[in-house]
């Protein structure tokens, strides 16, 4: 019993190397936020998974690809770290994916490193994490990828005065630090940055502080959801008739439009995966997901990085069968590109982190949907946290 | 001077929200004595289905009411069912019970409504700006205090003027003589449950603007909703009224000139006022 | 008046005194069970184990002392952190850091209670909350020292007595865990049936009497408030150091509900009522997350209600309420 827990990998080693590893089952474990307030995130990932499935069957050359579930209840990282330990202790899985949220991707890096499993974040966007495990790799973005762009477009633009308006937490300072970095050096001036508590319910005094200093655009960022659409309607009841503009990254998306409505329109920002882009991966995935989930549904950017995750892990076990070394597995999956919902996945080897071409989007009324357009991009972007940060 | 009488006016329009919503408690938990943590859960159902109805087409102030109609309704069937075995049990029971029904009413309403947040559309003559002098302000806002006060003037008459009121305050005060003299107390407290989450399912439709309905409402504005009771002083309508206008106030006030400690102002307003007035601001007379 | 006081705490020991010796040593021996048993699932036993340690903590003070509180979750919180930054900048032995935080949690009760003891009721419960609120708020902006949203990161700790590993297996956190709380169930013992315990259980039931009999009511209260503090702190230390990461959640008002609901589902007053409420809740959780886990709230939910409906003291007295289910006889009182 317990030889067999010490190492799956060795095991695995010697049944391919006697050649019975024709028909296995690779096992891969998915944290996610299946109940609670943030329960979305679990239902985009598993249905990026299902829509997978759906164009490339649930095997690969016989070897059955099995998703095993496990709910995070939200950003509680102490509950991730257990669950990793469970999925790679208890069901033996080859590979650990998921993690809506940053803090719970960095408490599992001490025990997918010492494990060696490989892992593939599907969303948490803090620059550092792919530098705390070399089992970690990245399909989705990093904040700094989305926030500098956006400064910089600003300060090309004719926005010559703004305010960063944030929710005070860790992402949301990320994302005003690059903001302001990248709006600085093209010529911007800030004239007050403004965190507001996480538990704010009510925007409009923040709002109206903004109005009396008339900058010519506010940059926003929120935790999503509920908050970032209040954040939006604020803005579209008391900045937009001003003539204030509205700047934000990924967070301006389909699905959390849908509670907004038009108050979102005039909207820019910057973002990775726009909705309406018109790649025939990302369309033949929307109609799909139209068959599969009901008009409804919207795709985000939760759904994509899950379907380029999925297609990561497809494209190993077809190559190196389904079980391999971890460190071959790390080295393919670090050096893999292919074409994406998004356009394109491209993965840095250095940092097996993401590179992303970065849309410049403005929301507007199209085909009857408050949607994201795009109608500028920054191609190739890297991380600028970790070249603001160099790996000693 | 014109951004001041702004950041006034969303003050009130923010408390009135809370008072809305938080009567309904004053009524549970300051009258009844039921230390209930489901209220929220109660606006919460008003809320999805008024959202639900006004997608389908109805119009907003018939879904508003049949709403609150249907949230008064399922609070009925609660009290009936599961509440009244506690009353007389202590505190903590009724606590860990309502806890438990706030669970089943954020499970239930995500598996019907799935997990996004519920946007209730307002009326065009709502959602647009009203000019008022100085600048144009959202006409929802003005709605808002309008509404408030109109439900504040209401409750007054009804629980300080009216027969209903009086027996009400007797049942309240004394329930065994009130049954000796012949008031129905069960059916009087049934009665009145149903109107305080009535009214809290009310204030989620209309609030819903600045309160967004989501699966965590319940359980995210619930220490809200709790403090205005407890710093109004248990059962006391214009205790409630007072201290949710003095929160909303304060707190958009303070968020308007010191935006960047803000996150602090609520929770240290509620550590001194109940420091400095432990049984509220307004200290119920009867029914210590 | 709280809950109907169905046993005092001196009774119920005195009872199971009667019971012996076996009846004490059962979860221990289970604890043992488990650690054997349960290959991969030592993480959440050992959760589980921090989880009773808190819960046992919220009894002490709400249970005996009916010291109505909603604000544990900053004392677990405040320990867990005071643990883990003790790691970090200044020794990372286990043992000193973990008696550290829970003389500063300790510390950070007394301070609290005595601004906040002479309320009670919902009062109390609000000016309770509103104490976890604002250390919440406090760790959230103060990143640079906690690393607000993305939690405490680098807390590498020592190995425990200078020899005992930290392993990727959990078997080293796990015994750890259940000797320090060993250690506080002794101790709590100890303080329940004292003199001590008893004018607990007065003051909890009439204080008016008990200060005419002229029992300091105030620093009875105060004094088990920082012995509850320390506690919840402990445990918070102990969930630092068994996973090496301190997140924000430890301080969040669900922490403090959790612990409540584990309390009343085992049973207040009865010491194994933590043990019992707390098993019970995480096993159910896990599972019922596992089978959908959409939906987990709706058992948790429901499990509750019928708890509070159908069991009056908590599953502690769920052999004595089928009794009198099924024989119509009433429950025996001692």
């Amino acid at each position: 019993m317990r030889k067999q827990l010490v190492g799956f990998c060795a095991v695995g080693a010697l049944l391919a190397a006697t050649g019975i590893a024709s028909a296995e089952t690779v096992k891969v474990g998915v944290i996610s936020t299946f109940s609670g307030g943030f329960a979305r995130w679990g239902e985009q990932m598993k249905r990026g998974i299902e829509i997978y499935q759906k164009h490339h069957g649930d095997s690969v050359k016989g070897n059955k690809i099995e998703i095993v579930y496990r709910d995070d209840t939200g950003p509680v990282p102490d509950k991730a770290r257990q669950l990793a330990e469970e999925l790679i202790l208890r069901e033996k899985v080859q590979f650990i994916a998921g993690f809506p949220w940053s803090p719970n991707a960095l408490a599992v890096a001490d025990v997918v490193t010492e494990a060696k499993v490989p892992t593939i974040i599907w969303n948490a966007a803090t620059g550092v994490i792919t530098r705390r495990s070399p089992y970690f790799v990245r399909t989705s973005f990093t904040l700094p990828q989305v926030a500098y762009p956006m400064g910089v477009w600003a300060g090309k633009n004719g926005v010559k005065t703004a305010i960063t308006a944030i929710t005070e937490f860790a992402p949301g300072v990320d994302a005003e630090t690059f903001f302001i970095k990248a709006f600085k050096e093209n010529g911007g001036q800030v004239l007050e940055s403004i965190r507001m508590p996480l538990s704010t319910t009510d925007f409009s005094p923040f709002f109206e502080r903004i109005l009396n200093a008339k900058p010519d655009a506010l940059f926003m960022f929120g935790p999503g959801g509920p908050s970032s659409q209040g954040i939006i309607a604020t803005w579209a009841s008391r900045l937009r008739p001003a003539g204030i503009k509205l700047l934000a990254t990924n967070e301006i998306q389909e699905i959390d439009l849908v509670g907004v409505g038009k108050n979102g329109i005039g909207a820019i920002s910057t973002g990775h995966y726009t909705e309406t882009n018109d790649n025939e991966l990302n369309k033949r995935m929307w109609a799909d997901m139209k068959a599969m989930y009901g008009e409804k549904a919207i795709a985000d950017i939760a759904m994509v990085a899950t379907y380029d995750g999925m297609e990561m892990i497809y494209r190993v076990v077809e190559k190196l069968g389904p079980r391999a070394k971890p460190e071959d597995i790390m080295q393919m999956m670090s050096n893999m590109s292919f074409p994406s919902p998004r356009g394109r996945l491209v993965i840095d080897p250095k940092e097996r982190d993401v590179v992303n071409d970065v849309d410049i989007r403005k929301v507007d009324e199209s085909g009857g949907r408050v949607t994201n357009v795009a109608f500028d991009k920054v191609p190739s972007v890297k991380d600028p946290w970790k070249e603001a940060n160099p790996a000693k | 001077m014109s951004s001041f009488i702004t950041v006034l006016l969303d003050g009130l329009a923010y408390g009135m929200v809370l008072f809305i919503i938080s009567v309904g408690l004053t009524v549970t938990m300051g009258l009844m004595r039921i230390t209930n943590v489901a209220h929220g859960g109660f606006a919460m159902v008003g809320g999805y289905l008024a959202a639900m109805m006004i997608r389908a087409g109805v119009p907003f102030f018939p879904a508003a009411i049949l709403a609150s109609v249907a949230a008064g309704l399922v609070g009925g069937a609660v009290e009936m069912t599961v509440l009244r075995p506690l009353y007389r049990k202590g505190e903590l029971a009724q606590v860990l019970l309502t806890f438990g029904l706030t669970f089943v009413f954020i499970a239930g309403l995500t598996l019907l409504f799935g997990t996004n947040s519920q946007a209730v559309p307002l009326p065009d003559y709502l959602s647009g700006s009203v000019h008022i002098g100085f600048r144009d302000y959202p006409a929802y806002r003005l709605f808002l205090i309008a509404t408030g006060l109109v439900l504040a003037v209401f409750l007054w008459l009804v629980v300080d003027r009216s027969l209903y009121g009086a027996k009400l305050r007797a049942a309240v005060d004394n329930p065994r003589i009130a049954r000796a003299v012949g008031i129905n107390v069960n059916r009087l407290f049934t009665g009145t449950f149903i109107a305080g989450c009535g009214l809290a399912g009310f204030g989620g439709v209309v609030g819903a603007e600045l309160l967004m309905l989501e699966p965590f409402y319940a359980l995210k504005y619930l220490v809200v909703f709790l403090v205005v009771v407890v710093v109004g002083g248990l059962g006391n309508f214009k205790g409630s009224f007072v201290a949710a206008l003095a929160i909303g106030i304060i707190d958009t006030a303070g968020k308007f000139f010191f935006p960047n400690i803000s996150a602090y102002f609520f929770f240290s307003l509620v550590f001194v006022l109940l420091l400095w007035r432990p049984n509220g601001l307004m200290p119920a007379k009867s029914a210590a | 008046m709280t809950t109907l006081p169905t046993r005092s705490g001196l009774a119920e020991l005195s009872a199971q005194g009667r019971l012996g010796l076996a009846w004490h040593a059962l979860p221990w021996v289970l604890a043992f069970v488990v650690f054997y048993m349960a290959e991969g699932y030592l993480s959440l036993w050992t959760n589980a184990l921090i989880m009773i340690l808190l819960t046992l903590s919220l009894d002490l003070a709400l249970g005996y002392a009916g010291i109505v509180t909603l604000g544990q979750a900053a004392f677990f919180g405040f320990g867990a952190y005071a643990a883990g930054l003790f790691a970090i900048h200044v020794h990372n032995d286990p043992l000193i850091g973990l008696v550290t935080a829970t003389a500063l949690s300790g510390l950070f009760g007394f301070v609290t209670g005595i601004l906040i003891l002479h309320t009670q009721g919902v009062t109390l419960l609000m000016l309770t909350l509103a104490v976890a609120g604002l250390l919440a708020e406090w760790a959230n902006r103060a990143y640079e020292i906690t690393g607000g949203d993305d939690g405490l990161q680098g807390v590498r700790m020592g190995p425990v007595l200078g020899l005992f590993r930290f392993d990727l297996y959990g078997k080293t956190a796990y015994l750890y865990s259940l000797a320090v709380l060993f250690v506080w169930f002794v101790v709590v013992w100890r303080i329940i049936v004292s003199p001590f315990g008893r004018s607990l259980d007065g003051i909890r039931q009439n204080p008016a009497r008990m200060r005419a009999i002229g029992t300091p009511v105030w620093w009875r209260l105060v004094a088990i408030y920082t012995i509850s503090a320390a506690m919840a702190g402990t445990a918070g230390a102990l969930s630092a150091q068994t996973t090496r990461f301190v997140g924000l959640t430890t301080l969040s008002v669900l922490v403090s509900g959790t612990a409540l609901v584990m309390l009343m589902l085992g049973g207040t007053r009865r010491i194994y009522g933590a043990f019992l409420g707390a098993t019970v809740y995480v096993i159910v959780q896990d599972y019922a997350a596992k089978v959908n886990p959409f939906y987990w709230m709706f058992f948790i939910g429901a499990l509750l209600m019928a708890t509070v409906l159908f069991l009056e003291g908590g599953l502690m007295d769920l052999g004595a309420t089928v009794r009198k289910y099924w024989r119509r006889a009433p429950v025996k009182k001692p």
